[in-house]
């Protein structure tokens, strides 16, 4: 290590440079201004004094490193107030001579933790600095950070295992129960429930069948399934390229104005910008990282020329989550372009380009002709190997890819034909246990395409698109959670005399049959209520002309209005086709909501 | 508020409006004290759950209405957990297995095993024993059919099952004959009218003729549909007089112009903008097979004769696909391409014969 891995300096950057006030913060700035103004309500009880029992809970929600955290952190900083965290613990012991008895499990420690967070306000306060913590709250631990002993809050980040419905239900139940109880001198708690993401295999298949086979369970934690459905909550989004890009440049001058070191070249903090999807977390690693590489290249050479920028970029592809990404973006390249034997350069092809095309064809082998009646699969020898070995994709992600993709690349309706045949055949195949580990999914897949594609392909500059799949799904989800609000209320009507039969709704008959009266309800205004999520599903608008516009301002290569390109147009840059290091190709990032924020 | 069709939902026997004859044996049945095992059938919206419903109440009394809902876990055998929603009262319980797919035979067995096994409690209890409603007991899977003919026989001292299905074809022998047939045909217009003014009365206005007259005959007997219908349009027009314009639900006419899309031009660029309709759709919780089902008829009210057997053909291939698999884009993406080509086939007056593989 360089100088500057001093004994001082081997913290992580990301704890070493946590913001310490609201300026250093990149999160929006609004957002900050939201939590704030709670967190003075819940607190002090606003401008009136009366919203103090209003203000309960607080629940942040938002991709992972988008800075709920951190938001909390330093808010707590500066309004000057502890705060007490749970934790779920794991290195519980117990034996048979222990004095305690009976085992606590963690929905009851954790019920136990609430109540008592409330009533030993002032012990913690009292004593912060050196206490060990688990002797207050027994089970999970609680950690008071040492502050002005004044106020506090509950910070829940550690949640018990809500996906086991006993679990979650118990956990609601405590919730309700700290809503409940009241204002006095039980402090305001704050959740914080990282986003996941839902992969692609096996989600689709609740989105509902014939049989109404809605989404029987979830797979992921969300907002929903932890809290009980009575809770607001607050939805933080990716961090914004720019106040990302602000935010590390900060953290560097901060970092080079005191000890000597390189910092890094404005090139590499883009490429960091570009490939963390707004995740500031990974962000300030990967930077860190590239630091220290900087510095060691120069204590082993001296000085460097030219190579810069070449080296830190393919060391931080190693670094940042893109190699999945980049491996799916070369892979359907290949697979989409399908090139054979023989076929003729690009125009754009240098000669040695041209030549080594060549040289690689002559090691091709000629297939053995086919019969006769079988001439119509005659193709030429594939230049692709898309070995299953190299790729870490899985086929069904792969699938979405090539799904979304193939027609733009499809000359003629029976190319298109085979194609989706294909594709549709390999999704129905295997049997229920196969599906998620199936190895020949993937051959299927990659030579079904090639062999139906047109060969060569004609090149318009078609742009690869991520699939909308991933994009359905999730606010197909939030329509059915519409749904079931709706159903509730359906069959919990508060002027309904007796405990209403609702009978014969079942969430299909919801989705397919309510719409119209939902809808004339809300035209009519307030006189009759309704749950207005019902929108969510019961409004479809065709949007042929929005469609077109679109088209029009995405230049003629763009052929669908509705998809979504995998690329943000901000980060666009003309290039016919994009280099593989700007693609942000995480199957679960979500970078639509990026304008609100730089407004 | 609630909607109209639960506020003036009849609660018990005396107060349907149609199908006395029914109604009069429904009766006397429950004062019989020999209940039999039940299976309603008839078309949506005939009434089947309302009668059963005012059944219930005429067994038990009003104690039936008191509902809970519940969700229960069942496991199935290699380990995955299934969630099923259960609606349930003190004296019945009503499930809609259907809902978990191919897994319903372990929800009906555990469930059904699970209540035989308790006895009433309920000292005051008019019967001595439960009722279990099974909803769209049609789309049962033969495991499932077959499950609930055994217990239907053991468990018969302490359980009554109610099957409520569309059509009877769809059900094995055994269960049809251990059960007491009860057909609910749907109402008549004048029937239907009758009910119409009932609500409307109940809410205080007068309905016009002319207007009854069109949702009566908008709705093909489909007595939910009226009433929805009409709430619909009485939130529209306060005095429902002059034309009345019976807007079908935005996902019909959003799949009635897909349709469109798909016959109006066959190129792979049509395919991708029919695909993200697609999505749109989906994105709405209607379920891919209706989809499928409402695009496909209107696609085939509008092609040659000869073109119809071979959409439907690959339509309903699709569709067991899209019940196997994982990814019902897929499916209906396929289709949609199979149509085209076939349609731009026989266009161009090309040869069919080799298309069916």
């Amino acid at each position: 290590m360089s100088e500057i891995a001093t004994a001082a300096d081997d913290q992580l950057w990301v704890d070493k440079y946590e913001p310490t006030s609201e300026e250093d913060l990149a999160v929006h700035k609004k957002k900050v201004q939201g939590v704030r103004q709670w967190l003075l309500e819940s607190l002090e009880g606003g401008s009136n004094g009366k919203l103090r029992k209003y203000r309960r809970i607080l629940a942040l929600t938002g991709p992972a490193g988008v800075g709920k955290t951190a938001t909390i952190r330093v808010l707590a900083r500066e309004l000057g107030f502890d705060i007490l965290e749970w934790r779920n613990t794991m290195d519980e012991q117990y034996s048979l001579d222990d004095d305690y008895g009976e085992y606590e499990g963690l929905s009851e420690k954790f019920q136990a933790f609430l109540a008592r967070a409330g009533r030993c306000h002032s012990i913690f306060s009292a004593s912060t600095q050196s206490q060990p913590p688990s002797s207050a709250v027994s089970g999970g631990s609680s950690v008071s950070s040492a502050s002005q002993p004044k106020r506090q809050i509950i910070l829940l980040e550690d949640l018990p295992n809500i996906l086991h419905p006993g679990t979650r239900d118990a956990f609601h139940d405590s919730l309700n129960a700290f809503v409940g109880a009241g204002e006095f001198g039980v402090a305001p708690m704050i959740i914080i429930i990282s986003d996941t993401g839902v992969r692609g295999e096996g989600g689709d298949g609740d989105v509902g069948s014939s049989t109404n086979a809605w989404r029987a369970r979830r797979e992921a934690v969300d907002v929903r399934s932890v809290l009980p459905p009575n809770l607001l909550a607050s939805p933080f989004n990716p961090i914004a390229p720019k106040i990302l890009r602000k935010a590390l440049q900060t953290l560097l001058r901060s970092r080079f104005a005191k000890s000597t070191g390189v910092s890094a070249s404005k090139e590499v903090i883009d490429l960091i910008v570009d490939s963390s999807n707004g995740d500031i977390r990974s962000a300030i690693m990967a930077l860190q990282f590239a630091c220290i590489h900087d510095a060691d290249a120069q204590s082993e050479r001296g000085s460097r020329k030219g190579s810069k920028g070449v080296i830190p970029r393919a060391l931080l592809e190693a670094v940042t989550r893109r190699e999945q990404s980049l491996a799916l973006f070369h892979l359907l390249g290949k697979l989409l372009y399908n090139k054979r034997k023989d076929d003729p350069p690009a125009p754009s092809a240098s000669a040695k380009d041209i030549q080594r095309d060549r040289d690689f064809d002559s090691r091709l082998q000629n297939p053995p002709p086919l019969p006769p009646h079988l001439g119509e699969h005659h193709r030429r020898t594939s230049r692709v190997d898309a070995l299953y070995a190299d790729t870490p994709i899985d086929a069904s992600l792969l699938s979405l890819y090539v799904h979304q993709n193939y027609s733009q690349y499809c000359e003629t309706m029976e190319q298109c034909d085979t194609l989706a045949e294909w594709l549709s055949w390999i999704d129905a195949s295997g049997g229920e246990t196969w599906q998620q580990a199936n190895p020949h999914h993937f051959h299927l897949l990659a030579l079904s395409t090639l062999h139906s594609l047109p060969s060569p392909v004609v090149r318009r500059s078609q742009k690869p698109y991520k699939p909308v799949f991933f994009d359905t799904l999730r606010r197909a989800r939030n329509a059915e959670d519409a749904l079931g609000d709706v159903r509730n209320w359906l069959l919990h009507c508060p002027d309904q005399t007796e405990e209403g039969r609702a009978g014969g709704w079942t969430k299909g008959d919801i989705a397919l049959r309510s719409g119209g009266v939902l809808k004339a309800r809300t035209l009519s205004g307030m006189r009759a209520y309704v749950p207005p999520a019902h929108k969510l599903f019961s409004r479809l608008e065709w949007n042929k002309g929005a469609g077109d516009l679109s088209q029009l301002a995405e230049g003629d290569d763009v052929d669908v209005p509705d998809a979504e390109p995998f690329d943000d147009p901000e980060w666009a840059d003309g290039r016919e086709r994009r280099s593989e290091s700007e693609g942000a190709w995480q199957d679960d990032d979500e970078i639509e909501d990026i304008e609100d924020f730089e407004d | 508020m609630s909607l109209w069709v639960d506020k003036h939902r009849p609660r018990t026997l005396d107060e349907l409006h149609y199908h006395e004859g029914l109604s009069a044996r429904l009766r006397a049945l429950a004062a019989s004290g020999d209940f039999p095992h039940m299976l309603f059938y008839g078309p949506s919206g005939a009434g089947k759950k309302t009668r059963i419903a005012c059944t219930l109440r005429e067994l038990f009394g009003k104690g039936v209405e008191k509902l809970k809902i519940d969700q229960r876990v069942f496991m199935t055998p290699s380990k995955r957990k299934l969630d099923v929603n259960v609606v349930q009262s003190n004296f019945h319980i009503e499930i809609t297995p259907s809902e978990v797919g191919n897994y319903d035979r372990v929800v009906i067995q555990e469930l059904l095993k699970e209540i035989a096994q308790t006895q009433q409690v309920d000292l005051n209890a008019k019967q001595r024993f439960k009722v279990v409603i099974i909803n769209e007991a049609d789309s049962l899977t033969r495991d499932a059919q077959a499950a609930l003919r055994r217990t239907m026989e053991k468990y018969m001292s302490n359980m009554r099952i109610i099957l409520c299905a569309n059509s009877t074809s769809r059900l094995i022998a055994p269960i049809r004959s251990r059960c007491l047939l009860m057909r609910v045909a749907a109402p008549s217009p004048a029937e239907m009218e009758t009910v119409l003014h009932h609500v409307a009365a109940k809410e205080r206005f007068h309905l016009p003729d002319e207007a009854a007259q069109a949702i009566v005959a908008d709705s093909n007997g489909n007595m939910r549909k009226a009433v929805l219908v009409f709430e619909a349009l009485k939130m529209q027009s306060t005095d429902l007089t002059g034309s009345l314009a019976i807007a079908k639900p935005d996902w019909e006419t959003y799949c009635a112009k897909v349709a469109e899309l798909i016959l109006s031009e066959q190129t792979p660029a049509r395919v991708m903008e029919v695909r993200a309709k697609f999505y749109e759709l989906l994105s709405h919780c209607i379920p891919a097979s209706i989809i499928l089902k409402t695009v496909a008829e209107c696609v085939v009210d509008r092609v040659d004769e000869t073109l119809k057997a071979d959409i439907m053909h690959w339509a309903a291939i699709y569709e067991t696909r899209m019940r196997i698999g994982n990814k019902k884009i897929f499916h209906l993406d396929a289709w949609v391409v199979k149509v085209m080509s076939l349609y731009k086939q026989f266009f161009y007056g090309l040869d069919l014969s080799g298309f069916d593989e």
